[in-house]
Formats: structure tokens, sequence, C-alpha cells
């Protein structure tokens, strides 16, 4: 017939012989076939148990494995690592000193060495053993054997590889057979390779796409802006249900939540009364006036002049200052000094003037420093310029008035009352006197030496 | 393969010149495979599903509390001032114990050659893995605000700091992520090739395909037997260390502080002993109802469990000797602080918890000595159980007496735990029991390929190696 003689037509491949599979029901049996097959040299072969047989090892010829150098290595690596991260973060990048004790020292690095010694070691063991044995690796053309899922169970096989030099179909499979076996079976390549069923397929691209979604959100909230306020997942302690400063509440009658101080009590580093002299700059505090808040008081009203000013022509700061200075005059100020003056708080003042009021004031006191300068610059009609301290006004003012207007401030001046103490004060004071003076000295009365100095520098 | 009949025989006995069978009844290495992969295979009995139902109802009860602790804060908790260290870390500390006896039975006793520990070792390694992610649990959420908790570890973050290396608490870190990591690899290696069982024994599309992705493709080759061994042995050599360590530098977390009670050198040995001794009980209550449900009598007869009560006398009395030392140690020291902190120990406001723990880890394990005791697996339950409660009560003894009451009187107090700190410790077995219970039945309870390297051989030799 002509059909005898009609080939297929080949679409897809032929299916491959891959090996030989032979079972066996004993262990000691396998044993002694194993011991055959490799005295006949075969060379790509294997046997397939459902424990560790012992004495299989030898009689397949199998060499002693590498894993222990392996597992070696990960372990040396594992330990300097240890080493080499504790010395350089505790040490070097950012260095924890505790009672003086040294930044480095090998025995509280101990613990954590060891660790992680054996925590690569470990890894090593088992993900050497894993590539070594080339696992996972799920798909094996011996799985489609029936007979073969004994071989976890209680079988025992040799399986003989086809790609073997010695392997024929033929001769092959009568040696196996001779070996006594249960059963001597082939094993084929598959025809196609095999697909991932359509649903498990499905379910993997979902749970892809699902897993793709937070850190593509992310991704295009941290490329985007907007008005929103962002997102607070942790608050941490950023909303504290607790009273500040400047807030109102219904907790107290006066509806403030900061506190005035409780009437007769005196906050601790704020005793004033016992030297008045040193602490407020005059004599004795007058009875019917509030010191401070005429000071305060002043300022008020030199701001609420501004925008009047604005009409007249009339400079709004000479009348302020006049203002002020007629009510302040009136006040029993100290002329002299309320503490020794020496060597020692002269030079403190010098340090103190050229960090505070310098500045402003100009290291010279000609009220121009390079803050004032710069404001002048800008022209900003805000800016009042600081009075120099080489006017006849200036130096006929008493020491507690200099005193009071550095505790106070004045006009645009700030307060430095808060930051400066009492003793700094004064010494700025003393500096600010003899500053007053350099610029009104006799030639003639200096001594030589020193003229001989000025020149020298100049 | 025809079955050999064998007399049930008394396993507990040695017969002079005999080796006493690991596998009693008439079983072949089929069998085996069969006894064990029933539970897998069979429909599931109804108290299984009551069990789970009961534990994972506590597991998400601890869950739910958790999430409350989270979003509260850890006031919840009955940790005042001056006891900062309360329930949780005592839970910690009694949880990561517990994980010691799997560990220890796979690779201790695996270096040891005892080969009687193939029936429970695949067991006791599932408990410690439990075990301790039960203690991860706790130290995890104690440090308050848990979103942070990655400052445990080196991690280069936006303060660009770094932990202080000298500190016991982040060896601690260190030390119990490593146990988890070792432990769980040396579990998952171990039972690949019953997966493999599993896998070509499973008949469902969904247990082929679970059993054949975690088996990774295992075909039983010698080949790969040969490397599978190596990696097993080596990774037994660098657990058995690993496992001695974990509980010494939990003991550091104390014996580093200067606390009068804490500060003192006995205590890495006596934590490990303390640890192992707790471990064993607690695998012992957890396999007597196991192997009877599950009907594996014949794998872990009794022979297993008269050695583990042995294992349980030895390290109750190390305890008990331990706590007679720090006795002595308080008195012949001189420290008048330390010597306060060991009479208030016994003799304070904490003295019925104390003799709570020594009735139950002193005197009880010593009940073990009675051979009628030590092969009745009721008592042996009843006796560990008690084991159990005491090994909680030392925790709870080491770190609440010697918090409440240190140098400054004024500052002395009482601790009173919380019902959150309660339900909690109660959620936590939940959740160990809940996995206990998926484990029973989804994966191999006994190490098959072990037992079948243990068993006589068809031919009547030995294959004991």
């Amino acid at each position: 017939m002509a059909t005898t003689i009609e080939q297929p037509v080949k679409t897809k491949a032929e299916p491959e012989l891959l090996g030989l599979l032979a079972e066996f029901d004993d262990p000691n049996a396998l044993i002694e076939a194993s011991k055959k097959v490799r005295d006949a040299g075969y060379q790509k072969w294997d046997t397939h148990t459902p424990f560790p047989l012992h004495g299989i090892d030898e009689a397949m010829g199998i060499k002693w494995t590498i894993l222990p150098w392996i597992v070696a290595a990960c372990g040396l690596t594992g330990g300097t690592i240890a080493i080499g991260m504790q010395y350089w973060m505790n040490a070097v990048n950012y260095p924890f000193l505790i009672s003086g004790k040294p930044l480095f020292s090998i025995p509280a690095c101990i613990p954590i060495t060891f660790e992680l010694s054996v925590l690569l070691s470990a890894f090593g063991a088992f993900f050497g053993m894993l590539v070594l044995n080339q696992l996972p690796k799920l798909y094996n053309p011996l799985f489609k054997s029936e007979a073969f899922r004994r071989a976890t169970n209680d079988r025992f096989f040799i399986s003989m590889d086809a790609r073997d030099a010695k392997f024929s179909e033929i001769d092959s499979g009568e040696f196996l057979n001779s070996l006594n076996p249960v059963n001597v079976e082939e094993f084929w390549s598959d025809v196609e390779s095999p697909k991932l069923p359509r649903n498990l397929k499905l379910a993997l691209s979902l749970v892809g796409v699902i897993l793709l979604m937070p850190p593509a959100l992310v991704a295009y909230k941290r490329s985007t802006t907007t008005n929103s306020p962002r997102i607070h997942i942790v608050p941490d302690m950023d909303f504290q249900p607790k009273l500040k400063t400047q807030n109102t509440t219904n907790l107290f009658s006066d509806g403030r939540e900061i506190r005035p101080n409780i009437k007769g009590t005196i906050p601790r580093g704020q005793f004033k009364d016992d030297n008045i002299p040193l602490y407020f700059g005059l004599k004795y505090l007058p009875e019917d006036q509030d010191v401070v808040g005429i000071a305060l008081q002043d300022e008020k009203k030199a701001d609420e002049k501004q925008p009047a000013a604005a009409e007249k022509p009339a400079d709004p700061v000479l009348d302020a200052a006049a203002i002020e200075a007629s009510k302040l005059d009136k006040l029993p100020w100290v002329t002299e000094f309320p503490m020794p003056v020496t060597e020692k708080m002269m030079a403190r003042g010098k340090e103190r003037y050229r960090i505070y009021c310098s500045a402003c004031h100009g290291l010279g006191g000609e009220g121009d420093g390079l803050v004032s300068l710069r404001a002048m610059d800008l022209q900003q009609g805000t800016w009042v310029k600081p009075a120099s301290y080489h006017t006849e006004n200036v130096r006929k003012l008493p020491v507690g008035r200099l005193y009071h207007t550095i505790t106070n401030g004045v006009r645009k001046m700030p307060a430095y009352g808060a930051q400066v103490p009492p003793e700094d004060r004064w010494a700025i004071v003393l500096y600010l006197r003899a500053l007053q003076k350099s610029h009104e000295i006799n030639a003639d009365t200096i001594p030589e030496a020193e003229k001989r100095k000025l020149r020298d520098t100049k | 393969m025809a079955s050999v009949t064998a007399e049930p025989i008394d396993t507990t006995i040695e017969v002079p010149g005999k080796r006493t069978p690991l596998v009693t009844g008439a079983h072949d290495y089929g069998t085996v495979t069969d006894a064990v992969c029933r539970l897998a295979e069979c429909k599931t009995p109804t108290a299984w599903y009551v069990a789970l139902g009961i534990s994972a109802s506590l597991m998400g009860m601890l869950f739910g509390l958790i999430g409350y602790l989270i979003i509260t804060g850890v006031g919840v908790w009955g940790n005042r001032s001056p006891v900062f260290w309360g329930w949780p870390i005592v839970n910690f500390v009694f949880w990561v114990g517990i994980g010691h006896a799997g560990t220890l039975i796979s690779a201790i006793l695996f270096l040891f050659r005892q080969d009687w520990r193939t029936g429970i070792n695949r067991a006791a390694e599932a408990m410690t893995i439990f075990a301790v992610i039960c203690a991860g649990v706790f130290p995890g959420i104690h440090i308050g605000r848990v979103w942070l908790a990655y400052w445990l570890f080196p991690i280069p973050n936006q303060m660009a700091m770094w932990p202080n290396f000298r500190s016991p608490l982040l060896w601690d870190v260190f030390a119990v992520s490593t146990y988890a990591t070792v432990s769980l690899l040396f579990w998952y290696m171990g039972m690949i090739p019953d997966l493999a069982t599993l896998r070509d024994r499973a008949t469902g599309k969904i247990q082929q395909f679970a059993y054949g992705l975690f088996s990774l493709g295992w075909n039983g080759s010698s080949r790969h037997w040969h490397r599978y061994e190596r990696a097993y042995l080596l990774l037994a050599a660098l657990a058995a260390p690993l496992v001695l360590s974990v509980h010494t530098i939990v003991s550091f977390d104390f014996a580093v502080s200067q606390l009068p009670g804490w500060h003192t050198t006995i205590f890495p040995p006596y934590f490990v002993a303390g640890a192992v001794f707790s471990g064993f009980a607690m695998v012992l209550t957890l396999m007597i109802p196991a192997r009877k449900i599950c009907g594996i009598e014949d794998l872990l007869t009794d022979r297993h469990l008269e050695n583990m009560t042995k294992v349980i006398i030895a390290t109750g009395t190390m305890v008990g000797y331990a706590y007679a030392m720090e006795f002595f140690i308080a008195w012949y020291g001189g420290n008048r602080y330390e010597t306060f902190a060991f009479i208030n120990r016994a003799f304070g406001p904490y003295a019925w918890a104390y003799w709570i723990m020594v009735s139950c880890n002193v005197i009880s394990p010593q009940l073990f000595w009675i051979k009628k005791i030590r092969t009745t697996p009721w008592m042996i339950f009843v006796v560990c159980v008690f084991v159990n409660i005491g090994m909680w009560f030392e925790r709870f003894v080491i770190t609440v007496t010697s918090l409440s009451r240190d140098f400054l009187p004024s500052s002395w107090g009482y601790f009173r735990p919380t019902i959150i700190d309660v339900l909690m410790l109660i959620g936590s077995f939940g959740l160990f029991m809940t996995l206990f219970l998926l484990f029973c039945k989804f994966l191999p309870m006994v190490a098959m390929a072990e037992v079948k390297s243990v068993m006589p051989r068809p031919g009547g030799q030995s294959d004991h190696h």
C-alpha cells in the first residue's frame, strides 16, 4: 500500500532516548550492582535511594565533595566582615566613646563575629550543597516514570545516561538486566517542552501586577508635586496633646496656655533687689516708676509715631528719642561702676563688645558696623542708624544709663539683658568709655613709647 | 518486600549484647513512609480542626493585641518604674529557651551519634522554629515604636548613625536572628528528601505542585546524598556551638548589667542548661499527645521518651545546682546588695514565685528517677507541664525581683501585670500551637529518610553509621 512508504510530516521533534532505569528492591543488591556498573567503566550514571545508603559511595566511586572548603571560606568571610564592620562603624565612621573605654576592643566583638561566621558558613553549606547538586531542578525526565516515584519511598534505582560514551541501547540494557533488577525501563525526552497551566500563569501575572503596584505608587508620588499635605503614616510625637506658650485653652480662666509667675515668687537667678546699682544701673529704684516699663513704653510710642511721621518731614527718630530722653533723664543713674574696675574687666569688655555690639556699632563705636552699612546700602526705610558714641550727647550719659540701654535696648536696638550677664554688660560699658576716651585724647599726653608703637603699626 | 513480623517488645529494657530497635512493630521502609505520610494524605480528623480553631483564635487575639499596643503605646503593659522589663522580656526568654531543644537534638545528638534522635528531631526542630518566632515577637514589640525596629540592625540611615556593637542587646539581635536563620535552614534542608516523598505520593494537583516546588526537584541521587550528608554534618557542627551561644548571649542581656541578682558569671551555663531543660520538657509535652493522635508510636517509642526524661533529670539537676550556687556566691562574695537581692528573692514579696519555680524545676524532675514515671507517658506529660510552668517562673523571678528592688529603696516597687500581659502570653501559645498544628498536618512529622537509614536492612545487616 502506498501509505506504508509515506513518511509522516515532521512537525515536531522526535522523542529522544535519554537513558535506562533499573529498579531494585533491596539496598544490598543495589550496592552489588553499582560495583559492577562502576567496574564496567560507565561514567554518566547514578543511583537513587530513599535514604543515604551506607557503602554506596565506595561502590560507585564517588569522590569527596569540595563543600567543606566552601563552608570554610564562607565562615572566614563572615568573621572578617563582622570584625571590619564593627571596627569601621564604631571606631571610625561613628565613634562611640563610652566612659573613656577604647573605641575598639576584640572581646566585645567576639559574639557578633562568631554569629556572622556561623551564619555565612550555614549559608555556604546549604546553598553550596544546592549549587553543587544543581538544585533546584524542578523538571527531570526521570519523574515521568511511574516506578521512579518509589525512589523516595522504598525502592532503589540505577539510572544510566544515554550520553555516556559506553552507552548503547541494546548492550547497556542487557547489561542492566544481568544485574538482577526487578525491572528495567527506558526514559525518553518530551516531544514538546512542558507548559505551565493556564490558571497558574494567570495567577502569577496577577500577583506580579499586585506586587508592582506599591513601588509604582511610591515612585509616582516621589516624582510629582501635590497641594494636599503629605500622608503622615507614622506621626511619632509630632502631634502631642500638650500646652504651648502662644496657644489658647479652656483649662484656665484667662484662656492662656502660658502661665504667669505666681505673685510673690522669684524665679531662680532673678533676685536682684540686693544690688540695685549692679542689676539696674540705678542708685535706688524709684518707687512710682517701673524702669523696664518706661523703656518698653517709649519704644512702642516711637513705633506708633512712624505713620504720622510720613506726613511730616520731621525726623521721627529724633522725636521719639526726645520723648524717651525726657523721661529717662530724670532717673537716678549711677555715675560710678558698681564693681571694681580691673584690667581683666577691660579685656572682657573688649571681647564681649566685639561679639555682641560691633556688628552694628562698628569696632570703633562710630555706628558703622557691617550690618548697619549693609542696611544703609539697601536704603531700607525702617532702619535706624545706631548712634555714634562720640557725640556730645552720648558722652554725657552716665554709666548707669548706658548699662540700661544695653539691658533693655533703645529704638531699633533689641534688649541684650537676656543674653549678656550683668557683669559682662558692665564690662562692655567700661570698654565703651575707653573707646570714647580714645577719640578725644590729647596727643601730647601719650607717652613716647606708646607713640612709637602707634607709628610702627602704621 | 515482605514485612518482618515482630513480637511487641519493651524498648526501655537494655538487653546485653543486643541492640534495642529504634523502630518497633512490623515495619519496613514502605510502611514507615505510610505511617508518616498518613496524616498529610488521609482525611483530617475533626479534633485537628477544633484544635486549630482554638489556637488560631488565640493567635488572632495576639495579633489584635499587638495592634492595640502599637496604636496605644507600651503603657498597656504592666511595665512601670522600676520594672521596665516585665512580661514581654520574660516571655521572650521563655520562648527562646524552649527553642533550644530542637537544634540541640538535631545537632549535638547527631554529632554524638545518638541514633534515637531520628524519631523526634523533625518535630523538635519545627518546635524550635515556632518557639523562636514566638520569642521574636516580644522584643520586637517591646521597643515601643515598632516601625523603627530596623534601627536594631546596622543599616545605613538618614541619621548617619550606627548601632553600639558593645551592647549585649545588639549581640542578642544577631544571636537570635542567626539562630532563627540557621535553624530554619537546618530544618528545611532535613525536610527536602521527605518533601520529595510527599511529592511522589501526592495525588492532588495542588499538593503535587506545592510539595514539588519545595522539594526542589530532589531525586534521591547518591551523588546528591553524598553532598547532602556532608552539608548536614557541617550544619550540625555549626549549629552545635550556635545553640550554646544563643542562650549564653541572652544571659548576657542580664549578666553584663550591674544589677544585683543579674550581675553573675554563672548565668551563661545556667541559662543554657535551663533552656535545654525547658525545651525538652516542651518537646515531650507536645509529642506525647501528638504521637498518639498521629499513630506514630512505633517510630517514637517509649525508649525515645525515656531517653528524653534522662536529659531532663540531668539539666534539671544542673538548674537546681545553679540556684544553690547563686545563693552560695551571694553569701561568699560578701557584697551586701547581692546578698540582699537573693534573700529578697526567696523570702521577699516574690517568695511565692520563687518557691513555685523551685518546686517545679528542682523537685518535679527528680521524680524521673523512678522508672515507672519515666516510662508512663501521661506521668511524663504531667511532670513536663510542671517544668514548663517552673521555667516561665524562673525567668519571671530573675527579671522582676531584681528590678523591683535595686540599690535605692525609695524607688522600690511591686510589679503587677495588666490583663494585656496575660492575654498576650496566652496568645503566644496560640501562635505556637497554630504553627505546630499546620506542621503536623502538611509536613512530614518524622524524618523518614533518617529513620530508614537507622533501620536494619532487609538482609539482616545493620546500616548503622
